[in-house]
């Protein structure tokens, strides 16, 4: 370096650029970065309410035993209104009550398969298998089989969204 | 502890090189209007930073695009802000762009042997209006459909080739999803590549080259400035604050102008382009008939070869503008009439639209209601 250049740059000064520089370059990071940051993540971290959606007709699913059932509702995703698909087994209970299980694995989420012969569910992903009140009986499931809560209105049965 | 790391480093990268060459010494005679090159990276890097976050949400479809940005605005938290950076960056970098040329303009810094940083550059003001272009499309919105329609009928008009230039711009007969997914990757993922390989190559010349600094400067004073580290930094870093402040105020307190949803058969609609392509939106006015050609095609294209010529149009020695009589003239002129069109393209009337508008407005729905067919382009808006 040349010596006017040096004179420029007495240690005094040097130091107040170096911090000024790194407060602006930081304060503009700052400035961008936390924003982004909650753009990108505070949506996915937002948890919508859950309702109680229309299963099927009580009259329909009198006598059931373990009977599968799908129903679709309707659900916002982002910028778009629509059709969320579920699958259950429901069984009826006597007294006008039934039984939902949900078919969701509480393992790592596949969906189990009721087996009439064996009177268990089974899970086609890492060999979990539950008994007919949903309870784990071997493999890795960490939880029993969740039942939803459910509700009778005018002989409609609903569920509680999960 | 610092010792160490510097020592571990050192060790594998050669960064004692790296510091002296961020140390060297700029020209001796050096204004701010130098911090402007350091102005458009930032802006550069503020649009990727944005623009890849806005790609999270973004739905590039005629039947989501609309609303996936309405979404961004209305629920993502900082939707509105990040949104608005975006917006206004790019008109910021625009100006800061135009700026930069003009300060190399005044100052002959183009002269040898800087010709190919000059010609880099204008790659790089022509990318940034591709990136102007292919953006303001993306919102789906009247202004973007129609700003479309009319640069890809622009394109049309070149000699012989230009059809297939508009067919390949819109990706077939008319502007719609295919369209739009491809303005979408040009200006999300081929416009940024080739974007930051100009602006390496461009960073390469200047510090392989070293700054012009003012016509001024004698050969002695070349490297007798303040080093670039700290002292050129930390200017530059002032002028980017002041302009971060003036866009984080923009996108807080002014709303980005959105539009109702493309509608192709809306015929009340008055198509105006963004700001910075007025000029060319009024001097379109001035060709009429077989002359069209003329404002469409001829002007840009003998504007945009004279600007890469440049550099080699003289080759005496350096000076400040006033002391250059013809390249004051056309340089006056130039900036005189792209300020004067743009002026008069904001002011240029609409059609009337109080008394032909209804009308026509009923009738687009009718036309809609009969053929629906046909002019159904499938934009309605999600229920």
């Amino acid at each position: 370096m040349n010596p006017q250049a040096e004179d420029l740059a007495s240690p005094k000064r040097r130091s107040f650029l170096k911090a000024s520089l790194l407060f602006i370059s930081g304060l503009i990071s700052a400035v961008i970065a936390v924003p982004l940051f909650g753009f990108a993540v505070l949506p996915a971290l937002k948890k919508a309410p859950k309702k109680y959606v229309v299963l099927g007709i009580v009259d329909l699913l009198k006598g059931s035993r373990y009977r599968k059932v799908n129903y679709t509702f309707q659900s916002k995703d982002g910028w778009i209104q629509t059709n969320r698909k579920r699958s259950v087994y429901v069984t009826d209970s006597g007294n006008g009550n039934f039984v939902v299980f949900s078919r969701v694995c509480s393992h790592l989420n596949c969906l189990v398969r009721w087996e009439e012969s064996k009177g268990q569910f089974l899970c086609p992903c890492h060999g979990g298998v539950f008994d007919e009140e949903g309870n784990v009986v071997a493999g890795p499931p960490p939880r029993a089989l969740e039942k939803l809560s459910v509700k009778v209105e005018d002989g409609v049965l609903y569920v509680k969204e999960i | 502890m610092k010792e160490k790391i510097t020592e571990f480093l050192a060790e594998r990268i050669p960064i004692r090189s790296i510091e002296t060459h961020v140390k060297k010494p700029l020209p001796k005679h050096i204004n701010w209007l130098f911090s402007l090159g350091a102005m458009a990276l930032f802006l550069l890097i503020l649009q990727a930073a944005t623009g890849a976050f806005l790609a999270i949400y973004y739905s590039p479809s005629p039947d989501h695009a609309y609303n996936s940005l309405n979404y961004i605005s209305k629920e993502v938290p900082f939707g509105g802000f990040v949104r608005g950076l975006h917006h206004w960056g790019a008109s910021a970098m625009v100006i800061v762009v135009f700026l930069h040329l003009l300060r190399v303009v005044v100052y002959d810094s183009y002269k040898a042997p800087r010709e190919l940083t000059w010609i880099v550059g204008v790659l790089l003001l022509l990318v940034v209006l591709g990136f102007g272009f292919t953006g303001y499309l993306l919102p789906w919105d009247q202004k973007a459909y129609w700003a479309t329609v009319v640069g890809a009928k622009i394109a049309s008009t070149v000699p012989i080739i230009g059809d297939a230039i508009g067919r390949i711009m819109r990706g077939g007969e008319e502007v719609g999803a295919v369209t739009l997914t491809r303005f979408y990757a040009i200006h999300t993922i081929w416009l940024p590549w080739i974007a930051f390989g100009l602006v390496g190559l461009h960073l390469f010349l200047v510090r392989h080259i070293g700054s012009s600094g003012l016509p001024k400067n004698t050969p002695k004073d070349m490297d007798a400035g303040k080093p670039f580290y700290p002292d050129q930094l930390f200017e530059d870093s002032v002028a980017i604050l002041i302009l971060f402040g003036v866009l984080v105020v923009m996108a807080l307190f002014v709303p980005v102008p959105t539009e109702e949803i493309a509608d192709p058969t809306d015929a009340s609609y008055d198509p105006r382009p963004e700001w910075y392509f007025l000029f060319l939106f009024q001097l379109l006015k001035y060709f009429e008939g077989r002359f069209e050609v003329v404002g469409t095609f001829v002007i840009p294209t003998v504007a945009i070869l004279l600007l890469f010529l440049v550099p080699f149009l003289s080759r005496k020695e350096r000076l400040p503008i006033h002391k250059r009589p013809v390249a004051l003239t056309v340089t006056s002129i130039s900036v005189l009439s792209l300020i004067s069109l743009t002026i008069l393209g904001l002011r240029s009337p609409r059609l009337d639209s109080t008394a032909s508008t209804a009308s026509e407005a009923d009738q687009s729905k009718v036309h809609r209601s009969t053929d629906t067919e046909v002019f159904d382009f499938g934009l309605e808006e999600e229920n």
